[in-house]
């Protein structure tokens, strides 16, 4: 009898520490994040206060006023254009990243052919070549080709960014489709194109929007080739403009908050919609062989 | 008209070689089994008629159009896939018009052929739900019913029983087997189950490694396997096979027991000659709980080791000449292990084949 | 039949755009680069791109001892940095398998740190640990946990900290997100079975759930591979390598000789020296991978 109470207790305790824990866990993981948007929204005067403010009293859109130049003290970062910059840039990298990634991640999960191991690995040890280390003769043939400070240049760099571990992850979301459906489909009257686009796509699409996702992310973060390839306001992105605010010795926190909530919220709602989808691909496209 | 033609089919993969040649009529309107244990070649087979697989060697013929490099949609076919391979994301209407579709069928027509296919079929309550909604057995139906709406020329099967249970295959196969007599059209049924193979069969091809074994019909290869392999492989519980050698004008085992030569083999057979005898467990029972009492037999004393009573009848698992041999006792008796009885071998239905090379004495 | 209209052309057509991006943006400029490296190029006199000086950069390298402890900061900065984040990422899956609750919403919040800039995650954290408006600073005041303002970003070693701080917050998702998919995916027979021969809870864990989470835990470390560099982008932001070259990495290093001191050449070649780190790190967790998935499959 009070053997099982005892249990029973260290059970509930057992429960409440596994609680607590993971209320800690939580808090590590968001109040970084958390931080930066609650000053996006606070005057330079609180961010600055001390001793701190936690709750924002006041608080403003004003920041955001100032960094897009519509407040009366305007901010010389000409962010909207970066913005501009990055959204184009990502985009359009993403669209041909999946079209590529598409053709090639279907080649790996459905053919069999020479090579097919070792062309796997070799586009996966490209994608290991760190980013400032590729800059340097991507910007030297860059500039000789004239597209450096182009969204062009950084556009092309992006796509090969995106070209690996898209296939990797639609390689893995074509795998989960049972070859028999495409084969029923062509038994059916499909050619194999047809099968394709009425069968096999329409089962992979959320698979593949994840996938699409996951390559914006990566050009919308990406920072170190685009600090040595954009110069100017007409390529220039976000996590690059970041920069501006640090510029000069001291540092418009204020601004650099507000503008950090501009490259946050893109990336928090994008991946909030596909997180599922993109958990399922990465482990698939690993584990199942 | 659509009879198939194998001639001389070849199927390798690099240099491993699955399918060895394979030689095959298959009459209009036949129902043809292909059966034989996983890796002898009979999916590989039957995926080369579909067109699913390249063929490395011989001719396909359907009817009179060699097919070899035609590709599925041209075939004229229609296939039930083991795991049925429905369209996951259309519903079941959808499912059963989408060959129609894409041929371009009017919309009206694919109604009426749909609701036809269904109606055979017992679906028209399913018509608006997605395969996750539906039973294993529903989901065969489905599969089924997308094969028949299009009026192909030729329907295969590959092993679309093997994914149900025991009592609801039973069920499928006599489906399987009404539809066929409704919609008369050429079926190639792929399955590793003999009894599939038996009940559905107007011909059976048992294979082994990438080889035809033997074709007849279902009694035909019950009767006169040709050889061990097939013995053992058609009929359940499997056939008894006993080493031996003919001498002194009979089949005499390895312990020295002698069986008289069943008369309609002996003069198939001379002095000395080393074979194997086989016979049914059907064929062996205690005295006076057999299926047949007279005709040519042998009685042996054996001791039970085992006996798993089936209600009306009991598998007994018992001894000869060092080697396990099943028997079967007709009659509700209870036999105990370690009892011994004296058994009658019925010899009109038992066969000997060549020790050497596994084949029936009769093909010499 | 030509080559390209046959059957066994298909999965090469498919993958020709792919491989065309990848000879273009990277095999070309690794190449020019390996030239390059032989060269004394500098970006101020376009025609010392012609100026072959054979292996003098690297022996230069060789030599150079700031490069050298570049190199071992950046060594054991990823060893650190890894092993941390697979403990950590091992325990919060664990954590989150054993909670009955809203496993599905913690999995979405661990999500997010990964989405994030990697620029972004440095101006957080320079943000967060800066010694006079931080908030770390301020909360450890306000609990009277320290009294003056620690120098987070100023102090060599507590720098190296704050790098691989907000590294790891940024990462350690990845190994949490794939250890806990290989637990959800886990089957139950083997654990029971374990039960039932006399496994205690440790070894259970040792020789049952750990064996089959490894080849998700090989998944993990073959993704990080391929972007351990973005640190680059942390220390830039957080420190830029200072104070002093106390958080110099390699990556930071050949921005500096390369853009900043605009020797090209010098820096091409330790460019090489680190995109062949990489590349044997990818290809050492992808073999890994590859054998666990083997092993694994002997299994089922």
């Amino acid at each position: 009898m009070t053997a099982t109470v005892e249990s029973q207790r260290s059970k509930a305790l057992k429960r409440a520490g596994l609680t607590a824990l993971t209320f800690l866990l939580m808090v590590v993981m968001c109040v970084p994040g958390l931080w930066v948007v609650l000053s996006a929204f606070r005057p330079n005067a609180e961010i600055l206060a001390k001793p701190p403010v936690w709750i924002p009293q006041n608080p403003t859109f004003d920041n955001f006023r100032k960094i897009f130049g519509l407040g009366t003290d305007q901010v010389a970062i000409p962010v909207g254009s970066y913005f501009m910059n990055s959204l184009i840039i990502a985009l359009t990298s993403t669209a041909i990243a999946l079209m590529i990634g598409m053709a090639g991640g279907y080649a790996f999960a459905r053919y069999r052919f020479r090579g097919k191991g070792g062309i796997f690995l070799g586009l996966m040890l490209f994608r290991a070549v760190p980013g400032i280390a590729l800059s340097l003769p991507v910007f030297i043939i860059w500039s000789k080709m004239g597209i450096i400070d182009t969204k062009l240049g950084l556009i092309i760099v992006y796509v090969s960014l995106n070209v690996p571990f898209t296939i990797w992850l639609i390689d893995g979301f074509f795998r989960q489709i049972p070859l028999s459906l495409s084969e029923a489909a062509q038994v059916d009257g499909c050619t194999r194109w047809q099968a394709y686009w009425k069968i096999e796509f329409p089962l992979a699409r959320s698979g593949i929007a994840a996938a699409g996702v996951f390559a914006f992310l990566t050009s919308w973060n990406e920072f170190a080739l685009a600090s040595q390839l954009t110069r100017s306001t007409t390529s220039k992105t976000l996590p690059v403009g970041l920069l501006d605010f640090t510029a000069q010795f001291t540092i418009d926190w204020a601004g650099m908050c507000a503008m950090a909530v501009i490259i946050i919220v893109p990336a928090l709602i994008l991946t909030f919609l596909v997180q599922k989808h993109l958990i399922a691909g990465l482990t698939f496209g690993g584990v199942k062989g | 008209m659509a009879e198939i033609t194998l001639d001389k089919v070849v199927k390798k993969y690099g240099g491993l070689d699955v399918v060895h040649g394979i030689d095959l009529q298959i009459a209009h309107e036949e129902f043809v089994v292909l059966v034989g244990p996983s890796g002898c070649g009979k999916s590989t087979t039957l995926r080369m008629i579909a067109g699913l697989e390249d063929i490395s060697g011989g001719l396909v013929k359907i009817g009179d159009r060699v097919v070899n490099d035609l590709p599925p949609r041209k075939r004229n076919i229609s296939m039930v896939f083991q795991n049925y391979a429905l369209y996951p994301h259309m519903n079941v209407r959808e499912n059963l018009g989408f060959g129609l579709k894409i041929a371009g069928e009017a919309t009206a027509s694919i109604v009426k052929r749909v609701d036809e296919a269904a109606e055979i079929l017992g679906l028209t309550p399913l018509l608006d739900r997605t395969p996750a909604e539906l039973s294993g057995g529903q989901r065969q139906r489905v599969a089924m019913g997308r094969a028949i709406v299009r009026r192909p020329d030729v329907f295969l099967f590959d092993e679309p029983l093997s994914n149900l249970d025991a009592k609801l295959r039973g069920q499928m196969r006599a489906e399987i087997k009404k539809l066929h007599q409704k919609v008369r059209t050429t079926v190639v049924y792929v399955t590793h189950d003999q009894v599939e193979a038996m009940t559905l069969a107007d011909r059976i091809v048992v294979m082994r490694d990438g080889r035809i074994e033997q074709v007849g019909s279902p009694m035909d290869v019950f009767n006169h396997p040709r050889t061990t392999f097939v013995a053992t492989f058609i009929g359940s519980p499997p056939m008894n096979l006993l080493p031996a050698t003919i001498s002194g004008g009979a089949v005499r085992l390895a312990d020295g027991t002698a069986v008289p030569i069943p008369d309609r083999l002996s003069d198939r057979v001379h002095e000395g000659r080393r074979v194997t005898l086989g016979i049914r467990p059907d064929d062996i029972s205690p005295v006076g709980h057999g299926l047949s009492q007279d005709g040519p037999g042998a009685e042996v004393e054996m001791e039970v080791e085992l006996a798993e009573p089936l209600g009306m009848e009991s598998l007994i698992y018992t001894r000869l000449a060092g080697q396990e041999v099943q028997a079967k006792l007709y009659g509700p008796r209870l036999v105990q292990p370690g009892e011994r009885l004296s058994f009658r071998m019925a010899l009109d239905r038992a066969h000997l084949f060549d020790a050497e090379t596994g084949r029936s004495v009769r093909e010499d | 039949m030509p080559f390209w209209r046959r059957e066994s052309a298909i999965p090469y057509l498919l993958l020709l755009p792919a491989l065309a991006i990848m000879a273009l943006v990277v095999a070309f400029p690794l190449i020019f680069s390996l030239y390059t490296s032989f060269t004394g190029y500098r970006l101020v006199r376009p025609d010392s791109l012609y100026d072959w000086v054979g292996l003098r950069n690297y022996s230069r390298i060789l030599q150079d001892y700031d490069f050298w402890v570049a190199f071992g900061r950046t060594v054991l900065f990823l060893t650190v940095v890894l092993n941390v984040e697979f403990l950590l990422g091992l325990g919060i899956a664990l954590l989150i398998n054993r909670i009955t609750w809203g496993q599905r919403t913690l999995r979405t919040i661990m999500m997010f740190p990964m989405m994030f800039s990697p620029i972004l995650v440095g101006f957080q954290f320079k943000f967060m640990f800066n010694d006079n408006i931080g908030i770390v600073n301020n909360a450890l005041q306000s609990l009277g946990l320290s009294d003056g303002a620690i120098a987070w970003l100023v102090d060599g070693k507590l720098a190296f900290f704050s790098i691989a701080f907000a590294e790891v917050w940024m990462s350690t998702s990845v190994f949490a997100i794939l250890l806990l998919a290989g637990l959800f995916a886990m089957p139950r027979d083997p654990l029971e079975a374990a039960k039932v021969d006399g496994c205690n809870a440790w070894q259970t864990f040792r020789h049952i759930t750990l064996p089959f989470l490894m080849p998700f835990a090989y998944i993990a470390m073959a993704i990080r591979s391929l972007d351990v560099a973005r640190a680059y982008d942390i220390v830039t932001v957080m420190t830029d390598g200072g104070p002093a070259g106390r958080t110099e990495l390699l990556w930071t290093l050949i921005a500096r000789v390369g853009y900043d001191n605009s020797r090209m050449g010098l820096a091409n070649a330790m460019a090489y020296v680190s995109t062949i780190l990489s590349i044997l790190f990818t290809w050492y967790f992808y073999r890994k991978l590859v054998a666990a998935r083997r092993y694994m499959g002997g299994a089922q």
